[in-house]
């Protein structure tokens, strides 16, 4: 349907189709769909802001959530499929940004900290690989969960930061844990992707071998397009020198980078991060990324949770809750042991540690997103039990959803790091 | 309260408190993680002391009782590096320097203790503005009536550690014009600039009773002279400095005024009056805004010199002090300086040949962190 008839036939006076009802709406097109959608969420994203102090991406999240199928089924998920670029886009601009802002040397200035990092991805993973275990699901299946479960959302806890400005030890730490348990997730899929595919469905894989090689070039492939593309856009920017033309070269490079890495099988997401870390290092105070690279990268950003809320989903909880659990509960366990155990040696506080273990909640399945082809990844996992999938989404949405509003919480109430709100008196 | 009694100490000990930065790595604008911070030295190894201020971005710092050139910096060296791991662990920078270049005030955190909070209930947003960085020097003194004594003896060299010291030109993002600008948000303060012209322990006495029968103050701490008595300490405090952007700086300020404190009470070139105020707040303001270039008024002769000649002249008047108390390195380093220029030159030096601001916080944080 054209947009011009979609005008038409929404403003025609017509008595059989007057009523604003649910199937008129899904009648027309995706795209002035979206755009409605987008209007509604970040109305409705400012409301939940003001009204329940809610972070605003919930709203926008909660939006999409009530377009999908899930509820009004005013857009299909396949309607995604078309948008999917843009979403990829602003995902990498948030990945590119989040590598400007992380200084990989602090790993080696507080080696206890760069131990965490891992500890706290691996035990993770691996606790919920041991829950679904014991909960009788595949061996299989319950690698593919705990590998997704290591991450959490680079995006929700960059778009947390630029809401709220938090400025301190937990948030400095969430952003930088958020890039390695995400790149970690990335490396446990790939290996996970070729044990599967050699082991064949619901049969156990045959060696390690081929799996660690396979990560290994995917890591080392992407660090060194991330490289490349950091040194290309310092580069660049020599030439160009300007600050309303640095953001549009940052997203140029941005697309370039993310489209060969998908192109090449590699990591997209490592490859910005490298990318960010790279620029940053090598142009230092000449490097200004404006948060999500300014006013369109805000849109992106907006459309983007709009099209995760999309991707929600509770079908089969009833079943599948007891995974849905072991999911949620053993992946809070893993992270928060790994960080007790390290809290005192790293220079943390216990109630920072807390803080840290409950804001790095936000889950994703970022990690797989921006390397498969369309929203509808799951499908293209080999070998993977449908139930345990379904569990993990299950879990991914609701951590995706309550995700964020915890880690507000324990940013600003429980580690105290943003500036109160100065007090005003009535004239 | 009653003023306390003034505690002996050695005469000409010499004791430095520092305020210092905290800076994020990331846009080096001001971290609030003074508590981090903190908490990470809790066991540190040196004699000296690390302590919360005003805001969650600062921390001041205090070395132990020293006697020497060598020994002062031997523990600020130290005490540096502690601090600079302790840092480096964290992901914070700490610089030197008046102020910061262009943290908002609005944006700074009360740091959460009984004293601060009520500061920050009684001069309001003047609390969070507050967010400044001295160099305290404490000078040991016998008695109170010798602190007193020196204390207006002082005044007239207090625009030298001004000028030398001056290390603020940017306030808010803008250059102010002034070197040292942190001494204008001090100004704004009812209890600041030159104490009383009283010149024994019993006079001050009864000043200090009329003055906490106003209600006005409740203890010394609410006085925010330039330079002040500290009867538990046994000694008298100059509070006009700006920290320097590195501790060798430091400790040359605080040994250029040890050997000014000898000559001024081994020699007593002078009887400080009250007519030595006369000239006090324009030789003040000299200092603050255009430096070592500034003028000076002698109070006495009504001569007006530069203020980098006076220094010369009193660094050569003092020398034979500075050789007795083994800081001739001190006194180097800051007729180095006046050829150099301030620490406040250093940082315009940087934005004049193009450094955004954070790259000149950056920079000094380096400086600071060796």
């Amino acid at each position: 349907m054209s947009l011009s008839s979609t005008f038409e036939n929404w403003f025609a006076p017509s008595a059989a189709t007057a009523s604003w009802t649910l199937d008129r709406l899904r009648g027309i097109d995706p795209v002035l769909g979206f755009a409605i959608v987008m209007v509604v969420a970040v109305v409705l994203g400012e409301i939940l802001r003001r009204r329940f102090r809610l972070p605003r991406l919930c709203g926008h999240m909660l939006t999409g959530a009530l377009a999908s199928p899930l509820a009004l089924r005013l857009l299909e998920r396949t309607d995604l499929d078309p948008v999917k670029p843009l979403i990829d886009l602003a995902i990498g601009v948030l990945v590119f940004e989040l590598g400007s802002r992380i200084r990989p040397r602090w790993l080696i200035d507080n080696p206890w900290l760069a131990l965490t990092c891992v500890l706290e991805g691996v035990l993770s993973g691996l606790a919920v690989y041991v829950g679904l275990l014991a909960f009788d699901a595949p061996s299989i299946s319950a690698a593919l969960a705990g590998a997704v479960a290591m991450s959490t959302s680079p995006v929700i806890v960059l778009a947390l930061v630029h809401q709220m400005r938090p400025r301190g030890q937990v948030t400095e730490r969430l952003l930088m844990m958020s890039a390695i348990n995400s790149v970690l997730a990335v490396v446990a899929l790939k290996a996970w992707g070729v044990l599967a595919a050699s082991g064949g469905v619901g049969v156990e894989p045959v060696g390690l071998e081929p799996a660690i090689t396979s990560a290994l070039l995917v890591v080392s492939g992407s660090f060194l397009l991330g490289v490349a593309a950091g040194w290309v856009l310092t580069q660049l920017t020599k030439q160009v020198r300007g600050l309303t033309t640095a953001p549009v070269l940052q997203i140029a490079l941005v697309i370039i980078a993310a489209m060969l890495a998908a192109q090449w099988r590699l990591s997209p997401l490592l490859a910005l991060l490298v990318a960010g870390m790279v620029a940053r290092s090598r142009m230092a105070h000449g490097l200004t990324v404006e948060p999500q690279l300014g006013t369109a990268g805000a849109t992106l950003s907006v459309l983007l949770f709009i099209c995760l809320g999309m991707l929600f989903t509770l079908d089969g909880f009833t079943t599948l809750w007891p995974w849905v659990l072991v999911i949620v509960v053993a992946r809070l366990v893993g992270k928060g042991i790994a960080i007790a155990v390290l809290t005192r040696p790293s220079g943390l506080g216990w109630r920072q540690a807390g803080a840290l273990t409950i804001a790095l909640q936000p889950m994703s399945s970022l990690a797989v997103l921006l390397t498969a082809d369309t929203f509808g990844w799951p499908s293209q996992l080999p070998g993977a039990n449908g139930g345990v999938l379904q569990a993990l989404l299950i879990s991914t949405t609701l951590l995706q959803f309550i995700g964020p509003l915890l880690a507000e919480r324990a940013v600003r109430d429980l580690a105290q790091e943003c500036a109160p709100v100065p007090k005003t008196k009535a004239p | 309260m009653a003023l306390a009694e003034f505690t002996t100490s050695e005469p000409l000990t010499l004791g430095v408190e520092l305020e210092l930065q905290l800076v994020s790595t990331h846009d080096f604008d001001l971290a609030p993680q003074a508590e981090d911070l903190l908490r990470v030295l809790a066991k540190h190894s040196g004699a000296w002391d690390v302590k919360p201020e005003i805001t969650r971005s600062m921390i001041e710092i205090g070395t132990s009782i020293q006697r020497e050139h060598s020994g002062l910096v031997a523990e600020l060296h130290d005490l540096r590096g502690q601090l600079s791991q302790a840092a480096r662990k964290l992901n914070i920078g700490i610089a030197g320097g008046g102020t910061h270049a262009y943290q908002h005030w609005s944006d700074q955190q009360i740091f959460p203790t009984e004293r601060f909070h009520y500061i920050s209930e009684l001069y309001g947003y003047l609390a969070k503005q507050f967010t400044v960085f001295g160099q305290h020097v404490h000078v040991g003194c016998e008695d109170g009536d010798t602190a007193l004594w020196l204390l207006h003896a002082l005044s007239r060299y207090v625009p030298h550690f001004i000028a030398l010291s001056a290390s603020s030109p940017f306030v808010q993002g803008v250059d102010t014009g002034f070197d040292s600008a942190r001494l204008n948000s001090v100004f704004a303060f009812p209890l600041s600039g030159r104490a009383p012209f009283v010149t024994t322990w019993d006079d001050f006495g009864l000043y200090f009773d009329k003055m906490t029968s106003t209600g006005v103050v409740q203890s010394m701490k609410d006085f925010y002279w330039d330079i002040r008595p500290k009867p538990e300490f046994g000694t008298i405090e100059l509070r006009v400095c700006d920290t320097p952007l590195d501790v060798d700086k430091a400790a040359a300020l605080a040994c250029y005024l040890q050997a000014i404190c000898r000559y001024l009470r081994e020699e007593r070139p002078f009887e400080p009056s009250e007519d030595d105020y006369l000239v006090y707040t324009f030789n003040r303001f000299q200092a603050c805004r255009f430096g070592l270039d500034g003028e000076i008024v002698d109070p006495q002769t009504k001569q007006r010199e530069k203020l980098r000649d006076n220094i010369v002249r009193t660094l050569a008047r003092v020398d034979e002090h500075a050789l007795d108390l083994r800081s001739l390195d001190a006194s180097n380093l800051i007729r180095d300086s006046l050829r150099h220029g301030n620490d406040a030159q250093w940082l315009r030096g940087l934005r004049a040949s193009g450094e955004p601001l954070s790259s000149v916080v950056h920079s000094a944080t380096e400086r600071w962190m060796g």
